[in-house]
Parts: structure tokens; sequence; C-alpha cells
């Protein structure tokens, strides 16, 4: 049976319905939004963990050195389960007219490896002890239509050798088709991956296998092995060490999910503090025109307590009513957007579960945060002194002049209108600071989104076109001589090009290593700039090396120290730090061809060439002529590598956009409850000037610019703290993969701005419609209006 | 500025629920008249004020002021009605919290006139109310909040002042003082003056006295010489 109390507790949420509604709605998205990023983060992650398991993702991958020494050492190590030899070599493929940087992977013949394994898709695993027989990879078979059946070629020393194909593979190593750490995003059209019998990929590289791929027992970390295995690898040659964690395609999806955990964090965070607010500024309102009917509750015998939990009710209510409802739409949510993710990147295994801790989490928070914000108020209730209660409406503030008013005297002569309306921003500071909050949270919602927006455009174009200023890159098929590369020139359409020579390399410094591509680039290059992190653009240093940003702090080490560099012949090479740049992909280091020269004591070849068109010059012709040439293995257009990573983000866009549309509610439901309340104070003030003879629309005129003017008292801070919010979000992502420097377009704090204060605006029409239906004999004689 | 009321009915709610809050009124008060309107609560006082002042609407019947039919006026001209016509003072007094005495008079003086502050400053002295018009409504008290709530009907010099149980929150002295500076104003000005009231002793300070019973006026009397208002006792 439902109590009076209760009765008068839902009659009270329906005659502020509005009101409730837009907290309940916060609530519901702020839950949402938790526990759709939650479980699908909890899902991806278990996905990754259980692919990793079940298809024997190594542990640690070791590249060089004595192979079979590291072999054997990893194989009496206790926590080691599987250890693999293999043949990892970068050859170019020819697919028809295209020609692609190739990787082939060399597999066991007769069985599945034992690290590594891979799902096959299509076709079957060869096991026929023909070696040209072999496996594409997903990404490969999917760009090119390759099936069981279908050829291509794999240059084999000087020699194009066909290839059949025997199947479509998936491997936890190329989940993200990554060509290594300093090379994460790239286009199928010029890298792939081929899984080779052992037998072909040793007869590429004319020598015995040159990785060791481990596993440990049941697939788990294990530092300890880590490091021990590393210290050994290392002092037998090994160049190349990463662990599972650091393993180019597993870092970047990594990478991605962490997106959702700090999605599950921050954005309900803000989502839920602004229905708090906006309940708080509610039920404060509540309580304090109930207050006669407070004390005639507490003058019949109703205890405090009682008083106390009934406003804990309005609370309650909402809370329940969004949260219930939001963590059950989050919980499914995420079981879409984990299918969607794991069909996207073709992840193998997508695991789905129910967590009951999620769904009951997420309610917990959104029922704690709508209660939390009733507390206050219904204390406040519950300490009424009923005598002092049922006297009516206490005096609502004691008026003063305005802040602006003593700070700009010339002010204090403006008509009495506006001089009330400037009054009204301090004449409930409580309400006017949870409104600046509320326009500070929504800013910093739409500044996170649209500074990510900005970012990634920022970085894009500081990558694609300030930093790397080539057209295309040109790989050849081995070491090639400069005067090849010169050669390029002649070709009806190239402007420029330049040598290019990249080697893997392993710096160290202070007990740390970092594995990297060094890159040698001719002392007066055009083709790529450098940005110092400390001086701006600089020219590449006569001596010493370029170091990316991110080796600083990993090797603690400033401008002047001493680096040593391991090739993977084993040659080490100490240099000084000549400067760290600031390369949003990547962390590489540079040094210039003279100094290498003189290092290596004989003039180098190039790997690859940087060309610039003619302007107007065709780029599929250019393609097409110069992937023509026998010394050419691959050609990048850095304008479809561009194209490309613009496609990647059109989801991210979305997702943002998202983000925006959920902002904007969020400062709707905020700002309108804020101004609903603050115009539902002041009916009788309203009424009175409307019995006196003002013009509804000149009252809605004060109260719109005094509600205006609280909300954009809201946006400078909003702009500063959002800026610093987008930094830290952004800054969260940054490894030595990428590295985000916010930077947030000057339109678009302007249109945030601008963008808040129409929302602003709009909140304030449902309550100015109810200045309309004011009924001025009804307000004027009720004791509390 | 004369009243007339015609057959005036007023009715709330619709079918089984309607009232009738005024029943067939007929009225006519003469400039300058003093009128004190009584009655028990529900009885239809503050809803005949309310129609008077065009915050309300009539459901039958003609009410003329100063030969205007309020029935006839849209929703702007009943604005400019109000404005031009009629000064009110309630019994919550109603005043802006944020605004001071003279700034709360000011603001309706602006309606009508450009030296809004000068007389605002001028009737808030004529209410006794010289040295507190700087002061917040939350400073003063109920007297005084009162005057300047009259102070705030009286600005714009309306013809015709509608005053709602304007004594009701004030103790005897202080509501005394109030009907004394309501009466002296109004004979001073002029003034056409409509004061509700539950308190029939109030009566005696009126050029003629209305009693009103469900809606209906069981009663009106003329005073020849109505009493000062300083002299009435409760």
């Amino acid at each position: 049976m439902v109590s009076p109390l209760q009765r008068k507790l839902w009659r009270d949420i329906g005659r502020h319905k509005p009101q409730f509604i837009a907290i309940t709605i916060t609530i519901f998205l702020g839950v949402g939004i938790f526990g759709a990023a939650w479980d699908s983060y909890t899902n991806l992650i278990a996905s990754y963990d259980q692919t990793a398991i079940d298809y024997r993702f190594a542990n640690l991958t070791v590249a060089g050195g004595d192979t079979q020494a590291i072999a054997d050492l990893a194989a009496a190590e206790p926590r080691v389960e599987s250890v693999e030899m293999r043949t990892m070599v970068d050859v170019p493929f020819r697919i028809e007219d295209t020609k692609l940087l190739g990787r082939a992977l060399g597999i066991p013949s007769s069985e599945q490896p034992s690290v590594n394994r891979l799902d096959v898709s299509a076709g079957e695993y060869p096991t026929n002890g023909d070696p040209s027989t072999l496996l594409v990879e997903d990404h490969m078979a999917d760009h090119f239509g390759l099936g069981p059946g279908d050829s291509f070629d794999i240059l084999v020393g000087d020699a194009w050798q066909q290839v059949t194909v025997g199947g479509v593979a998936l491997s936890p190593e190329y989940i993200w088709p990554a060509r290594d750490r300093q090379d994460i995003i790239t286009t199928p059209d010029n890298f792939g991956v081929a899984f080779v019998p052992e037998e072909l990929a040793e007869q590429i590289t004319g020598s015995g296998p040159n990785e060791v791929v481990i596993y440990y027992f049941g697939g788990e970390a294990d530092e300890a092995t880590t490091l021990s295995l590393t210290t050994a690898a290392r002092e037998l040659g090994a160049i190349n060490i990463y662990t599972r964690a650091e393993q180019p395609s597993n870092n970047a999806l990594t990478e991605d999910v962490k997106g959702l955990e700090e999605m599950a964090v921050f954005f309900p965070m803000m989502f839920l503090a602004a229905a708090g607010m906006a309940a708080y500024v509610m039920i404060s309102r509540l309580v304090h025109a109930q207050r006669p009917h407070i004390g005639t509750f507490l003058a019949n015998g109703f205890t405090r307590g009682q008083v106390l939990r009934h406003y804990l009710g309005y609370g309650l209510i909402p809370g329940l009513l969004g949260a219930i409802p939001g963590a059950i739409v989050g919980v499914l949510l995420a079981r879409l957007i984990t299918r969607l993710y794991t069909s996207i990147l073709s992840i193998p295994l997508t695991i789905v579960d129910f967590y009951w801790t999620t769904l009951l989490g997420a309610i917990a928070f959104g029922v704690v945060a709508s209660v939390l914000a009733a507390f206050a108020p219904a204390l406040v209730a519950s300490r009424v002194l009923p005598a002092e209660a049922m006297r009516g409406e206490t005096p609502s503030g004691g008026g003063r002049r305005s802040l602006l008013e003593r700070l700009i005297p010339p002010l204090r002569r403006v008509p009495t209108a506006w001089r009330m309306t400037l009054r009204g921003v301090g004449r409930n500071p409580r309400r006017t600071i949870y409104t600046i909050i509320g326009v500070v949270l929504s800013l910093m919602l739409v500044l996170v989104s649209w500074g990510m927006i900005d970012t990634v455009r920022n970085l894009m174009d500081r990558q694609f076109v300030e930093i790397q200023r080539e057209d295309a890159t040109v790989f050849f098929t081995g070491p090639t001589a400069t005067d090849d590369v010169a050669a390029l020139v002649a070709i009806d359409g190239v402007a420029a090009a330049e040598p290019a020579l990249t080697l893997p390399v392993t710096v160290s410094a202070n007990g740390e290593h970092y594995e990297t591509a060094l890159m040698v680039l001719p002392d007066d290059t055009e083709l790529h700039r450098f940005a110092d992190v400390d001086n701006g653009w600089i020219d590449l240093p006569q001596r010493g090396v370029v170091l990316g940003q991110a080796t600083r702090d990993l090797f603690d080490i400033e401008v002047g120290d001493s680096v040593t560099m391991t090739l993977a012949d084993g040659l080490s090479v100490a240099a000084p730090v000549a400067a760290f740049v600031d390369e949003p992909l990547g962390t590489m280091a540079y040094v210039g061809r003279t100094q290498a020269e003189a290092l290596a004591g004989t003039s180098l070849p190039a790997t690859s060439a940087l060309i610039a068109y003619d302007e107007g010059a065709s780029a599929a012709t250019l393609r097409n002529t110069i992937t023509e040439l026998t010394q050419v293995a691959a050609f990048e257009d850095a304008n479809v590598l561009y194209d490309l990573m613009q496609r990647f983000m059109i989801l991210f866009y979305a997702f943002v956009g998202v983000m925006l549309v959920f902002g904007g509610a969020m400062a709707f439901a905020l700002i309108f409850n804020a101004m609903s309340v603050n115009i539902a104070e002041r009916t009788r003030e309203v009424a009175t000037l409307l019995a006196v003879g003002t013009e509804r629309r000149s009252i809605s005129r004060y109260i719109t610019a005094e509600n205006m003017l609280v909300a954009a008292m809201g946006i400078p801070l909003g702009l500063v703290i959002g800026t610093l919010a987008a930094s830290a979000a952004l800054g969260s992502f940054n490894s030595d993969l990428f590295t985000f420097t916010l930077y947030i377009q000057p339109t678009t704090y302007l249109f945030a701005s601008l963008a808040i204060l129409a929302v602003a605006l709009i909140s304030q029409v449902p309550g100015l419609r109810a200045i309309r239906r004011i009924s001025i004999p009804k307000v004027v004689k009720e004791r509390s209006a | 500025m004369t009243i007339e009321l015609a057959g005036v009915w007023k009715t709330f709610g619709e079918g089984h629920t309607a009232v009738n809050a005024l029943k067939d009124i007929d009225l006519k008060g003469p400039q300058g008249e003093f009128t004190v309107i009584l009655g028990p609560s529900g009885s239809g006082k503050t809803t005949l004020l309310n129609l008077v002042g065009a915050i309300d609407n009539a459901t039958r019947g003609r009410i003329e002021v100063g030969g205007t039919d309020l029935a006839q006026l849209g929703v702007d001209e009943q604005v400019r009605y109000r404005r031009e016509n009629v000064g009110f003072v309630f019994q919550f007094f109603n005043l802006i919290p944020t605004l001071t005495a003279a700034e709360n008079v000011e603001l309706v003086a602006d309606l009508t006139a450009s030296d809004g502050a000068a007389r605002a400053a001028e009737v808030l002295a004529k209410v006794g109310l010289a040295d507190r018009m700087h002061h917040f409504p939350a400073q003063l008290s109920g007297g005084e909040q009162q005057r300047v709530a009259i102070a705030r009907a009286l600005v714009k010099q309306p013809p015709i002042l509608l005053c709602d149980e304007p004594t009701g929150e004030l103790d005897f002295e202080t509501g005394r003082m109030i009907l004394q500076l309501l009466q002296d104003i109004s004979r001073e000005q002029e003034q056409t003056v409509l004061l509700v009231t539950h308190n029939s002793a109030i009566g005696d300070m009126a050029d003629r006295v209305l009693r009103l019973r469900s809606g209906e006026i069981v009663d009106d009397t003329h005073h020849a010489s109505p009493i000062a208002a300083g002299a009435l006792t409760w």
C-alpha cells in the first residue's frame, strides 16, 4: 500500500516531470556509456587474451643473434612451454601488376607451429611438402581477392618465383597488419604477409632461422623469465626483442582498446556529476518551496529520519529510473560493440560475456550519484525547525549590489531592470556555481571530444604534410646505389628523389634498450623535416643522432648524452644525442648520410627513396612507371596512406559526434534544470511585474539575460578546464607509437562556446513558456509562490 | 476614474467542479472613492479586485473602467491598461529581494516615466522612507516593506489603487499607519481605491463598504464622513 508520503513523492515528481526526466536521462546516458564502454573493454581484452592462449601467441620474440643458442636457452627456462625457431624475411611480392613489400614467415611443413598458431579460414594448412604452397594473411587475401589455388610471385634472389596459395590464415601477430613498431600504419597495397614453408623462407634469406618465438606456460606473462631471456639473448647478439605487449599489432590494438577504458571512466563521471548537480538544484528548490509542508510534517509527529528518507526519495527515483535501463542498454550495447569491433578487425575469437558486476556496478553508480545529490537538501529538510518553517517562506537572500556593479560603477546607472538582472546572478550563489560547473562540464565534454578531432587532424597534417614531405616512398628490392636513386629524377613527373637507408637498430642508454629503425637521410634533406621539441624546425645535425622524443623519458637522457646504437649485424656505435624530435607517429632515430658514411668508413646504399612529384603529375602513372623498374619492390603513395587514415577516422568522428550529442544533452539537462528552478523561484516576482504592467517579453528578456550571463561566466573557466582535460585525456594515449600533442583550433573554442550558449538559450525555452502560463491572481495571493 | 460592473460572473472550473466566485455583481464606483470590500475567505473579494485590475477576466458580464470595457482588451492592451491605470498593493508585499527599496519603486516608475529614479525617491519620501530607500527588502521591517509596496503602486500615479489585504501581514500599529498612508495619499491624489480585507473595523475609514458573501454583494454602505485611519481600532 502506497503511503500518502509516497504519493506526495510521486506527485511532486509528476509536477516537475521535465526536470526529473532531464535528470533521469543524464543518469541513463552516464550509466549507459559506462556499461557499454566497460563491458566492451572487458570483452575485448578477454577476446585478445583468449586468442593469445588459443593461438599460443608468443610471450617473447627474439630476432637476430645466435638463434639456436637463444632457442636452447629459452627451452631450458622452467616457465617456458614452447620454443620455435623460424625465418622471417621481408621480400617483395608481386600480385598481378602490384608490387608490394612482402613479409615471408617460415612455418613448419608438417604441422602448425607450436607458437603463433594460425587460424586457417580458407583452404588448408600446407602439409604436402611443396615449398611453393603457402598461406596468405587474411588482410592481404581480402585486399587482392586471393584464395586457395591462386598464385603470385615472390622475389627469390634475383628472380620472381611463383607460389601457390594453399589457404588464407589469421595470425595473432597480424590482427592489425603492422610492419613494425615504427610503421604501424600501412596500406594493403604496400604491405602483405605470407606464411611460407620454412624451407622457402630459408631459401629466400640464404641462411637458417633468424627468429625465436617463445611461449610461456599458460601464455601468462612472467617478468623474471622475460628479463633473464632478454639479457641472455642480447649477449648472444639478438637485435630486436619484444614482449607480447610490445608486439606491433598487439600494441596497436591494446592502445586502441585503452580508449574504451578511458571512456568508461571519464565520460560517465562527467554525466553522473552533471546529473547529480541537476538533481541537487532541483531537490534544493523543492525543499525550499516545501518548507511549510516540512514544518507541518514535523509538527504532526513525523520523525526527522522520515523526512530525510522522503527527500532522499527524490534522488533515488530518478537514479533507479535512469540507472536500471541505462545499465541494461549499456551492457547490451557492449555485446554489439564487441562483435562489431572484433568483426571489423578480424579478431579470430570473440568473447562476449555477461558481467553481473558491471550491471550492478553501473546501477550502483547511477543511484549513488543521484542519492548523494539529494542528501544535502534532504538533510536540510530534516533539520527544519517546524515553527519557523510554518511561518512561511524565508527570504531568499538579503540582496546586494552585484560584483560587477561594484567593480564597474557606471553599471549602477543602467536601467533598474538590468540591475535586477545583474544582481540575479549572485542571488543564489550556490545555484549560480552549479550552473557554472554545468557549463564547465559540458565544455569539458565538448572540448575533449572536439579536441581529439582537432588533434588527430593536426597530427596527420603534421606527420604527412609537415614532417614527411615526400609524395611517395619507393622501396627497393635490396640495397641500392644512391646513383640509382638519383636516376629516378629523370622519370617524367618526379621532381626530387632522396636516398633513404633504413636499418633495424637497438638504441641503448642507462641500461635501457629500445628497438627501432635508424633512418639515414641526406644531410640537407628537403623531404623530411625535423621538429626539435625545444627549438622548432631544425636541419639534420652534422654530428650526433636525432631521436624521437619518447626515448628521452625512456632513457632519462638529454641532448648531448651518449647512446649506443647496435645494428643487426651486431655492430655497435656510440653517438651523442643531437636533438629530440616531435613526431606524432613512431619513435625513430635519424642520422645524416655524411656522418653515417664516416662512421661506416664506406659509402652506404639506399633501401628506399623519398620522392616528390612535379606539380600536376599523375600518381597512378608514376606508380606504374616506377614499379616496373626491376630494383623497385614497392611504391607507397603518401596520399593513399593519408586517405586510408582519414577512412579509419570516420569511426572515430562518429564516436566523437555521438559524444558531442550526448554532451549537448547533458548540458541541456543541467542548464535546463538550473534555469527552470531560477524561473520557478521567482514566479511571484514575475507575477508582480506582470501585475504592474511589465510586458511578458521584457520579463523573459531580463531572465534570459541573467541566465545567459551565468552561462557566459562558466565559459572561460570551461575553456581552460576543458583544454586541460583534453590534454590529460590525450596524454593517456601517448606511447612510443603515438605522440598526441593537444591541438585545439581557435574556431573550436569559439564554436564550442557558442554551442553551449545556444544550448543554454534553448534550455530556457520551457521555463520562459511557463512565464506565459503564470496565473497572476493565484501567484500574487499565495504565500509560497 | 469610474469603475462600473454590470452582471459580472466569475466561475472557476467546469462542470460539476465549477465554483462561482462572483455571481451577478453590479457595482458603480465614482472617481476618488475609497471603497473597502469586506467578507470572509472565499467570498470573492480578491477575485473582484483581480477583475478590476485586469489580471483576470470575467466569465460573464461587463466591466468598464474609465469608460474602457475590459473584456474588449487584448493581452497587450491589458498590460497597457494596468501600466497606466492601476496600482497594486499585495498582502505579501511581493518586493524584488535583489533590488533596494528605491530600485523596486524605480522599476515600476520606469514603465511610464523617464525620470523614474527621481520619482521613486519622491514617493518613498512621501511614504516616510527617505532614509531607508537604499536598503534591500530583507533589511526592512514588514511595515517598511509594505510602504515600499505602496510607493511602488503610487509612483505611476495610477487613477485606481487596488489593495489586497495590505495589512494582513502587519501588526496593529503598523497596519494602522499603512492604512492612514493609503487614506491620505488617495485623498490627495483623488485616486479610486478598492481595498480588500476581512477586518470589518477597517470599513470605518472608507467612503463605502461592500460586504461580499459567497460571491454576492450582501451589503453596500456609504459613509458620509469616514473616520481617519489613525483612529481605527480592532
